[in-house]
């Protein structure tokens, strides 16, 4: 065999596996699909594609490069890795592509992320940065195996094998599992990579027959068109996955017979009287569940269902507020929800709900009905509670259309939210008097650094679901505890096991002891999309396991949201999960964790041009003279901000200890010296106000400082007296050097109290530098000077 | 002043004296000698204390209600029946030692059963003039909302002009001369409810909610037997509370806490969810309510603070929502006003104020 003979041998058979490559990556594209009964949009997907793609076919070009087989799984992991760190390295790999130790760590921190977060999230799930991360990495490992299996070893059959894995997860995690849809495309798929390896693999023998004993083989004549053996076999196969879809259509009717008539299973009983929260636990447990309602919406994500509020305390125990009839409020034009104003972004969706086993007097609807057309019955609104209910009618068998506003409230707009509510709100802040002290403490602990009510929801939010506590139906009634009066939630915050019923309790129980208003709404989840082309896709079924509590709390100006602390059911709402910045790929490392920070101080979201400066010039061949200059100037820019501070400081303490005006200027310092160590001054604020915030801080309330509270009043009276009283009156007990030791007083007591990661932030970069002076602000008041 | 709330003028022929009348009395009340502050706050305390023997954990409505009184406005309780608003006006007044009276407003109320009427005295040969029940210091006018808006009107002009004109005569009512109205939101059937132009003349509107559990438990315990009033003490002569009225006239209010005021009050008026704002009258009121409020607490000059708590109630009725918020009921829109005024104030920024530097 001369050289020339040899090469073409060993050439042709590789430029003909590029349609085998391509059936292979078709596969794994369309296996991909059936991921989308667990995650939401299509993002992940595109990134799973491309790195499939970049991986099939950057071996499949390596190996017509001339690339040794042995050498193509390394060569496989080499370019998954390559791959992986241009999507999520975020810049730090050498050329974007190899990826350095800093890289590594990345991807590790994302890979915890992402698990915490699948285990915190529910289906459908938001793929954030570590899910992706983990679904990109599986997908490059599959097509690494596909390739081994159909190209290397030459045993495409078995190439389907990987590619059920993505195809199989749904069924582990949801009931419905994958959809047919996605599986039937699978199959096709995979019949299609059969098809195309056996055409290869005639032309290839037609061309050059095997030599060995060994090689593989295609028996039977070889035909270039017309129906052969495998048209036979994909009508075989077709006819058997036909038939597995009819019967997984047909079966799911059989038990539970839950079509009409047998409505009494699942019934809820929800009256005024009975307590529904223990019901709701007992509905749960039951292994049977039979169908509730079914409903299809315009609305994304699918709209969690509310039946009814519980806000008021009686005894230790949430009850339902049972308020008149009023049959002017019309279910077919509903009022804004409460306290929501105009500012707040809406989005109006219809929900078309049938019901099927669910009899209540409360109305299954979203949140917030703004119109309910077609009921049978009078149904009345309720405006504090947002539900529907009716005195004569139940909801068995209604079919309605529901007209709802989702609310979109920006971060911005939830921090600024004021604390000041008014009286029809305030009676959601109450609590039984002889509630167990752990959930004050759990509160005050879970809270702490929280700037804003919106923060500290987030904050008691993240701590539910975060790893110390479980999902259990069970544990709360075998020990003894179930139910959601303040006793209960006391006990489940030692024991951390409980379901729903016992997150929301606990969330609305802490948020009311914090000073935000909060109530329990109870309802529906979402449900799951039907499966059946005969139901229609678009719909959603909701069965008694789907019953649900979760907490709703109230902002000033946007109303109530809802919020989800059980961990494992239900989504996130958006707008608690807007702390943890959308981390674009290949973006900062700054908000990866599900977890919002706690101490989310607006100091620490602007890196300083010094810490920035810190990281870049690594690469300068000069090193050591370059690395001592480069910190001198590192240096010097982290001590200007301290420096600035320092001196405008002791401008203030001059003047006030000079005057006129010392009053004003120890007030300025004063609000300067808060902003430094984190707390969040709103312009809208009156002193008094802001006052009786600082007087929580920690340096302020330690039992030991007695004093330090009633200085800062003296504080605020000289200060207010000076902005607002006549000019010129007798200012008697104000003396400058008073006022002076005052302000020290209370300044040192602010900064000792505070952590020491604050601490050192109130000296390196104090926050106070990014508001502006007195001087310039007292500019657009000329009247008053 | 008391027994002698009424200063009949001759007749049209001498109007001028009548109008000289007026100042003269009206400056009788400035030169009344301002109060000590903290005496002010000491009677104001006093008040409340005595008020608060018979009308349990209201504290709030209270001390509008005497902040409402020592400005020299008129209030306008709005609350579904026994909840105490009646209660709350005869507490008030008897608390001041001062002439009270009372109008149950009807529909066939006529205008002179409110303002007074001209009788002929045979013995005299000439008309006399009867004063009808307004001529008192506290007129507390019950369910207003049920009288004819003829005579609602009558009420009206007298609680703006702080006096009566019947058939050409002007007759001045006393001083202080404060109207407290109830009227009850929920009835709606054979009432006229005020229009919006009307309820700007009330300086605050105050609702008094249900009593909390225990309040409600000890009224039980306290009320059940004689009536409760008689137990109650003028504990403040006339002329002290109108030398606390004085010195809440006196109050300093700067710049900056006026310039607040403009400015919240400019925010109804752009606000998207009102359909009407407040008017220049409620930001005149709101600074004088201020001043009250701050006279009661003994400070010398207005905070912020007193304007934030009092907005609801000054601003709050003369407001309507726009039918965005409001979808078709018109009725009961009070708790939504007060979401939305308490948004307002939440949102306005405080000004700076005055700082002794350049």
């Amino acid at each position: 065999m001369s050289r020339p003979e040899a090469a073409t041998r060993r050439r042709r058979p590789f430029r003909a596996e590029w349609p085998v490559t391509g059936a292979l990556l078709l596969l794994l594209l369309v296996a991909n699909g059936a991921l989308g009964a667990l995650l939401q949009s299509t993002t992940w997907w595109w990134l799973m594609a491309f790195v499939s793609a970049t991986v099939l076919l950057g071996l499949a070009g390596l190996r017509r490069a001339g690339l040794a087989e042995s050498l193509a799984p390394v060569a496989g992991f080499g370019i998954l890795l390559a791959t992986l760190t241009l999507l999520f390295g975020g810049g730090t790999g050498l050329l974007w592509l190899v990826p350095s130790l800093e890289t590594l760590a990345r991807f590790g921190r994302l890979v915890d992320s992402g698990m915490e977060s699948i285990q915190q999230q529910g289906t459908p799930a938001d793929p954030v940065p570590g899910i992706l991360l983990l679904l990109c990495a599986g997908a490059g490992v599959i097509a690494m195996m596909m390739h081994l299996l159909a190209i290397t070893l030459r045993v495409p059959a078995l190439a389907g094998l990987p590619a059920l894995v993505p195809v199989a997860v749904p069924g582990l995690i949801v009931d419905g599992g994958a959809d047919p849809l996605s599986l039937v495309l699978t199959a096709i798929a995979f019949l299609i990579l059969l098809r195309v390896e056996v055409r290869v693999r005639r032309t290839r023998e037609a061309e050059n027959p095997p030599a060995g004993p060994h090689a593989p083989r295609v028996v039977g004549p070889v035909r270039r068109r017309g129906p052969g053996p495998l048209w036979g076999a994909m009508v075989v196969g077709s006819i058997g996955i036909v038939g597995a879809l009819l019967l997984s259509v047909a079966t799911p009717a059989v038990p539970g017979g839950g079509f009409a008539g047998t409505g009494h299973v699942g019934t809820l009983l929800f009256g005024s009287g009975v307590t529904p929260l223990i019901n709701l636990g007992q509905d749960l447990r039951r292994p049977q569940s039979s169908a509730a309602l079914h409903y299809r919406t315009s609305a994304s994500p699918p709209p969690y269902l509310k039946l009814l509020t519980l806000d008021n305390f009686v005894g230790a125990t949430w009850m339902a507020r049972v308020e008149p009839s009023r049959p002017n409020e019309n279910v077919e034009d509903i009022a804004l929800p409460q306290g929501l104003s105009s500012q707040v972004a809406t989005r109006e969706t219809t929900t078309q709900i049938v019901i099927d086993g669910v009899a209540a007097r409360w109305l299954p609807t979203p949140f917030a009905p703004k119109k309910v057309t077609g009921l049978v019955g009078d149904w009345y609104w309720d405006r504090s509670t947002s539900t529907i209910a009716s005195a004569n009618s139940i909801t068995r068998g209604q079919q309605y259309t529901v007209t709802a506003l989702e609310l979109a409230p920006t971060p911005e707009q939830l921090r600024a939210a004021g604390t000041r509510y008014p009286v029809g709100i305030r009676r959601n802040l109450d609590l039984p008097v002889n509630r167990p002290a752990i959930i004050d403490q759990t509160a005050r602990d879970v809270t702490s650094g929280a700037i804003s009510p919106y923060d500290a929801a987030v904050a008691l939010q993240t701590y539910l679901r975060g790893g110390e506590f479980s999902y259990d139906t069970d544990a709360p009634v075998a020990e003894g505890y179930d139910g959601g009066g303040v006793d209960v939630v006391g006990k489940f915050l030692e024991v951390k096991r409980g379901y729903c019923v016992h997150f929301a309790s606990a969330m609305a129980v802490m948020a009311r002891s914090v000073g935000i208003p909060a109530r329990i709404a109870i309802g529906y989840l979402p449900g799951s999309r039907s499966t059946s082309y005969i139901e229609g896709r678009d719909r959603f079924n909701v069965d008694a396991h789907d019953l649900h509590a979760w907490p709703e709390l109230y902002f000033g100006g946007i109303g109530w949201l809802a919020f989800e602390p059980t961990p494992g059911r239900g989504t996130v709402p958006a707008y608690t999960r807007a702390t943890d910045a959308q981390v674009p790929l290949g973006g900062e490392v700054g908000g990866l964790s599900t977890a919002a920070p706690r101490n989310a101080d607006p100091g620490a979201q602007n890196p300083s041009d010094g810490r920035r400066a810190a990281t870049s010039p690594s690469g300068g061949s000069d090193a050591t003279r370059n690395l001592t200059a480069g910190l001198a100037a590192v240096l010097i820019v982290l001590m200007l901000p301290g420096g600035a501070r320092a001196l405008r400081r002791q401008g203030r303490r001059r003047r006030v200890r000079a005057g006129p005006g010392s009053a004003g200027w120890a007030w300025d310092e004063l609000v300067d010296t808060a902003v430094d160590h984190g707390v969040r001054v709103r312009d809208t604020e009156t002193p008094r106000e802001l006052v009786a915030r600082l007087e929580l801080l920690p340096g302020l309330v330690s039992p030991t400082a007695g004093d330090h509270v009633a200085v800062l009043r003296r504080l605020l009276v000289a200060a207010e007296r000076q902005r607002f009283g006549r000019p010129g009156a007798a200012t008697p007990g104000e003396a400058p050097a008073g006022l002076a030791a005052d302000l020290d007083q209370v300044t040192r007591a602010i900064h000792a109290g505070a952590s020491w990661p604050v601490r050192i932030r109130a000296i390196v970069l104090p926050a106070s530098l990014r508001r502006p002076s007195r001087v310039a602000r007292n500019g657009t008041l000329p009247a008053d000077a | 002043m008391n027994g002698a709330p009424v200063r009949v003028v001759a007749g049209p022929a001498v109007a001028g004296t009548a109008v000289g009348a007026v100042a003269g009395l009206v400056d009788e009340a400035e030169v009344e000698t301002p109060m000590d502050l903290a005496a002010v706050e000491a009677s104001a305390r006093a008040i409340i204390r005595n008020v608060e023997t018979v009308i349990d954990g209201k504290h709030a409505a209270v001390r509008t209600a005497l902040t409402v009184l020592l400005a020299q406005g008129h209030l306008l309780i709005e609350d579904v029946p026994g909840v105490g608003k009646t209660m709350l006006a005869k507490a008030l007044a008897k608390s001041v030692h001062c002439t009270v009276s009372r109008i149950q407003f009807t529909p066939d109320l006529l205008p002179s059963d409110v303002t007074g009427v001209s009788v002929f005295n045979q013995a005299d040969r000439r008309f006399e003039f009867k004063p009808g029940a307004i001529f008192a210091n506290i007129v507390i006018g019950d369910e207003i909302n049920r009288a004819s808006p003829k005579t609602q009107s009558a009420l009206l002009e007298c609680m703006e002009e702080r006096q009566v004109t019947v058939d050409g005569s002007t007759y001045l009512l006393p001083l202080p001369f404060t109207v407290v109205a109830t009227q009850n939101p929920i009835e709606m059937e054979g009432t006229y409810a005020l229009p919006e132009a009307q309820r700007d003349r009330f300086m605050a509107r105050i609702s008094m909610g249900y009593p909390d559990k225990e309040s409600e438990l000890a009224m039980l315990d306290s009320r059940d037997t004689s009536s409760p009033l008689a137990g109650i003490s003028a504990v403040v002569s006339g002329a002290q509370l109108r030398g606390m009225m004085t010195a809440a006239r006196a109050v300093f209010a700067s710049g900056a806490v006026k310039e607040y005021a403009v400015n919240l009050v400019r925010a109804t008026r752009e606000d998207r969810d009102l359909r009407l704002g407040a008017s220049p009258r409620a930001t005149l009121q709101l600074i004088r309510a201020a001043k009250a409020q701050a006279a009661l607490h003994g400070r010398e000059y207005v905070l912020p603070d007193d304007i934030d708590s009092l907005a609801v109630s000054v601003l709050g009725h003369r407001m309507v929502a726009s039918s965005r918020v409001l979808g078709h009921h018109h009725q009961d829109a009070a708790p939504l006003i007060e979401e939305i005024v308490t948004r307002i104030v939440d949102a306005t920024p405080v000004p700076v104020g005055a700082q002794g530097c350049p």
